[in-house]
């Protein structure tokens, strides 16, 4: 199978350089400035929850296609994510648009 | 939690927020400033690079040309074209805003059995002209490039004869395109 199972080890790195990004870069969270970083060509990533909505899934997947932008279906619901940003409330879609020290944007992508 | 601020003076007693502040403002959240006076030669190289390499994949797409579909308002659900865009806004949209040329009325289809007078009937478009918000407009991955730089303009829309006459140009120009049979998919219906 190419990229069903995702193991735990990759998924603790996601956090981790999730965590990383959140102290030392530039991100947005929500699918309102997730749309506005794609429009203005500043986002560079995109992670979207599973189970955000379908419709609000391949909308956001559309303008990245357009940007050319990566998109990263992130392993864990929207209450996960925003746990993972470290942040109280739940995210289903976050942009980063400067990565600060982390690689999340080399590494994550190529994985995929 | 709390960290140590660092250029606080002893006599002062930090509140919690000030305490946050000291934290979230120190110099390591702010890469670039920190990078730039330590190591100048060295550090600042990689950085540009990988900035060099991070503006080549972001792309504009919200450009001239670009066939997008209206969201909201009375046009909703139908194809336009943008013409000219206002990435910034202006000082009367403060907002990202664009100008689009679009189709009011779709042209019927036309069938081979129809008489010359007919097809021409059916082939008739009605364009309208808008400014429309980012945020109200679908882009696509679909193209027309249709000139219509000169006629629509950002002061067309201030009186009602120029409105119409842009219109009207842009209603010839979008006809001779779909006579052509070019560009199909901008010129059928959107089906919801």
């Amino acid at each position: 199978m190419v990229a069903a199972k995702k193991t735990k080890k990759t998924h603790e790195s996601i956090n981790n350089r999730l965590a990383l990004v959140m102290k030392s870069g530039k991100y947005t969270l929500g699918y309102k400035t997730v749309l506005k970083s794609l429009r203005n060509s500043k986002g560079k990533l995109i992670i979207i929850a599973n189970n955000c909505p379908p419709l609000r899934k391949s909308e956001i997947e559309y303008y990245a296609m357009l940007a050319k932008v990566g998109v990263h279906h992130y392993n864990g619901n929207n209450v996960d994510l925003g746990t993972a940003c470290g942040k109280y409330y739940r995210v289903c879609c976050l942009s980063i648009s400067d990565p600060g020290d982390s690689d999340i944007i080399k590494s994550i992508p190529g994985e995929q | 939690m709390g960290p140590s601020p660092s250029g606080l003076r002893p006599t002062e007693s930090p509140s919690p927020y000030q305490l946050r502040y000291k934290f979230w403002s120190s110099p390591s959240r702010n890469p670039s400033s920190s990078s730039s006076s330590s190591h100048p030669c060295t550090e600042r190289r990689p950085r540009e690079r990988a900035r060099q390499e991070d503006r080549a994949k972001m792309v504009k797409f919200l450009k001239p040309n670009k066939a997008v579909i209206v969201l909201q308002g009375r046009y909703a659900g139908r194809k336009a074209v943008i013409v000219r865009s206002f990435d910034d806004g202006t000082r009367d949209r403060a907002y990202g805003h664009c100008l689009v040329a679009g189709i009011k009325k779709y042209p019927s289809k036309v069938i081979r059995k129809d008489s010359a007078k007919k097809t021409a009937k059916k082939s008739r478009v009605k364009c309208f002209v808008k400014l429309v918000n980012y945020r109200h407009l679908m882009p696509t991955r679909y193209t027309l490039d249709v000139d219509l730089k000169d006629i629509v303009t950002a002061d067309c829309l201030q009186s009602k004869d120029k409105r119409v006459t842009a219109s009207k140009e842009t209603k010839k120009r979008f006809e001779e395109r779909f006579k052509t049979g070019k560009n199909r998919w901008f010129f059928t219906k959107l089906r919801f």
